[in-house]
């Protein structure tokens, strides 16, 4: 038996386990991932191009596009630099709470989207905690723009600061203390020495950033009030369109989303030398 | 303070009368909490001096560079660059060099713009950058690397760029924290050649910080060796081999044998041998104990009973071990009698090598042959010889400070 053994794994020198697994998970992936994502551009082209081209170039669904980039941007900017500060600050200097502030930063991702969006109403809305003092003023962040960039904030908080601080834990402080005895100042060492040794980190977080971004739903819906044409982003237009049982708008949105999340993650993963360039 | 000097002119001071150091630490202590690292640490480096800072880890070596960088404050005392109290200054206003043991070359950077930062930084004219730049690639025989990253570099090259790196911008003093420490032996006994040369060619007064006692023989014109946070000795490379002030000092730089003794009239008494010595009157009295400590190398063997006129006899003692060790033979000795009577306590001698720097209790001791002298005259494990010391060195048994 025990002689048969290798002989059955290998028939003369071809190794059968190798196409049968590899079979077993392009199959198990074939309901799970690959079927659905095919069927968004089969349903999308079904009825023509022109169709399709119609459908994506509504002024409603131009405008959930550019809103859903804009919100996400700015998001994105702020999240980048705060995270770039707050993984300096906590793997630069240890003090009493710093891991309770890591622990804080980190939370978001572990929090529904849902939360996130009724935590912030709570807060700004007109009978907030802080909204029932400003909206007398004629202050009103909710359900606006705004609002929109709060809730992507609050849920994309931790990716940059997570791809961003390992790098600050691993540089090697003799590094800034080289920069140091030679004669730079503390601004002078960030911009020349620190910052370019975390162009890859800061990139891939900015992606990583943008791309949960563009794709929020459950907190946008609550606070942006999903107006059309006002504070309806595209993951929003989608749901809208698909409720009112328009289809093909509701895809051609569906099609151009999944081509961007592609265009991202094609980068993070083709990019990945270059971004880790030493 | 500031106000008054520059209404009194400084007087300058003859040149022949100014201290020649470029580099003094005055007074120095460190402590990390409530441990104290540092104490009352004190030295010059004259103008393009090599001075060693030789000591075990934990000796304090690093800290010492540390605080004359400006990388960490001490806890009392002074830092003097050319005449210029240092001490409150930050780091980067110093106008020191470190050659860090990681190199801290910067990795996004080729490596002539490595060495060109120092002037970038500090705003000079592009056209003096390149000057400066092209020079110093020439220097330390890197040119065809200008374009290339330290991470295309080989260690020894990397070190090379860190040097240059810091002698771009003049520093007044180079600070080197265990250059070698990353390096494998031969391109370390290489660079370390190479280095010395190029520093003396510079002429900028350097402190190197290394482990290894061969490595601070070779480098330094002076060496100090530190010892959990003091400096045992400082004096040159030929003094602190053959004149070690304590034991600590004999025993770290290389193998030495350490025996105890009894002062008398004008010999000291080791067991039952008297060896004739001059002792200074005001350090040793009659009837002290002392410690006399000798190199394996200072050891002269010889055959049956018969001691060699000129040396000092010590002993006759019987061949335990011999081992070929290429360039010497070493030998391991039982003393038929080592230690003095009146001293001993339960260990009458030392056994101290390199290779093991933990003292094991012992009655032998090691000696070392050249190789035309083992060839000459054969000796056998077991055989009976008569030992004698060509050299020594008396040291006070009690506390290790001298």
């Amino acid at each position: 038996m025990s002689t048969v053994a290798p002989a059955m794994r290998h028939v003369r020198g071809f190794d059968v386990a190798r196409p049968l697994s590899i079979g077993v998970l392009v199959f198990l992936m074939l309901p799970l991932v690959f079927l659905p994502l095919a069927s968004i551009f089969i349903f999308g082209t079904s009825n023509g191009l022109d169709k399709f081209w119609a459908a994506l170039t509504a002024p409603e669904a131009i405008f959930a596009l550019k809103l859903s980039m804009a919100t996400s941007f700015w998001a994105t900017v702020f999240n980048v630099i705060f995270g770039l500060f707050a993984a300096y600050v906590l793997s630069r200097y240890n003090f009493w709470g710093r891991n309770a502030l890591i622990v804080t930063i980190s939370l978001p991702t572990a929090i529904p989207t849902a939360v996130a969006g009724f935590a912030l109403l709570l807060l700004w809305g007109p009978y907030g905690t802080l909204g029932r003092l400003l909206t007398p003023h004629g202050f009103q962040i909710m359900f606006t723009a705004g609002a929109i960039i709060l809730a992507n904030i609050f849920v994309t908080f931790p990716l940059a600061f997570g791809v961003i601080k390992p790098v600050f834990d691993t540089m090697s402080r003799s590094l800034e203390e080289a920069s140091a005895t030679i004669g730079a100042t503390r601004w002078q060492t960030f911009w020349h020495v620190t910052l370019p040794s975390l162009r890859g980190a800061i990139v891939s977080g900015a992606l990583l950033t943008f791309a949960r971004a563009v794709g929020e739903f459950g907190s946008t819906i609550l606070v942006s009030g999903n107006l059309a044409g006002r504070t309806q982003t595209a993951p929003l237009y989608i749901f809208a369109k698909f409720n009112e049982g328009q289809i093909e708008a509701a895809n051609a949105i569906a099609i151009v989303l999944a081509l961007f999340s592609f265009l991202i993650f094609s980068v993070l993963f083709f990019a990945r030398d270059w971004l880790d360039v030493d | 303070m500031k106000a008054k000097e520059t209404f009194i002119p400084k007087r300058e001071e003859p040149e022949s009368t100014r201290p020649s150091a470029a580099a003094s630490v005055v007074g120095v202590s460190k402590r990390f909490g409530k441990a104290s690292v540092l104490e009352n640490i004190s030295f010059d480096v004259a103008e393009g001096e090599v001075l060693v800072l030789l000591g075990a880890s934990g000796s304090g070596k690093t800290t010492i560079l540390r605080i004359i960088a400006g990388l960490e404050m001490p806890y009392t005392g002074k830092v003097i660059l050319h005449g210029r109290d240092v001490t409150e200054l930050p780091a980067r206003e110093r106008g020191v060099g470190v050659i860090f043991q990681s190199y801290a070359l910067f990795p996004k950077m080729t490596v002539e713009k490595n060495i060109g930062y120092g002037l970038r930084i500090r705003k000079r004219k592009r056209k003096k950058i390149r000057e400066t730049v092209d020079e110093l690639l020439s220097l330390v025989q890197l040119q065809e690397h200008r374009k290339k990253y330290p991470s295309q570099l080989s260690g020894g090259q990397q070190q090379r760029v860190a040097i240059a790196r810091t002698l771009a911008y003049k520093p007044e003093v180079l600070l080197f924290d265990e250059p070698f420490g990353a390096l494998d032996t031969q391109t370390r006994v290489h660079l370390r050649r190479e280095i010395r040369s190029l520093l003396k060619k510079v002429n900028v007064p350097s402190i190197f910080i290394t482990h290894d006692q061969e490595e601070a023989l070779e480098l330094g014109d002076r060496v100090a060796v530190l010892n959990v946070g003091h400096i045992e000795q400082i004096g040159t490379p030929y003094e602190i081999y053959n004149h070690p002030a304590t034991e600590y000092v004999a025993t770290f730089l290389g193998a030495a044998n350490v025996l105890e003794a009894v002062v008398r009239k004008d010999f000291l008494e080791v067991g039952s041998a008297r060896i004739p010595a001059d002792l200074d009157k005001e350090k040793f009295r009659e009837g002290d104990c002392v410690k006399i400590v000798f190199r394996p190398e200072d050891v002269s063997l010889s055959r049956g009973d018969l001691p060699r006129s000129s040396h000092a006899r010590l002993a006759s003692a019987r061949i335990e071990e011999i081992t070929f060790v290429g360039a010497y033979e070493r030998l391991r000795l039982r003393l038929d009698k080592g230690g003095a009577e009146e001293c001993k306590t339960d260990e009458t001698a030392y056994l101290l090598t390199t290779e093991t720097p933990e003292r094991k209790p012992s009655k032998s001791i090691i000696a070392t042959r050249p190789k035309p002298e083992a060839s000459a005259s054969r000796l056998y494990v077991g055989e009976k010889v008569s030992v004698a010391l060509t050299s020594f060195t008396v040291l006070p048994q009690k506390g290790t400070k001298s």
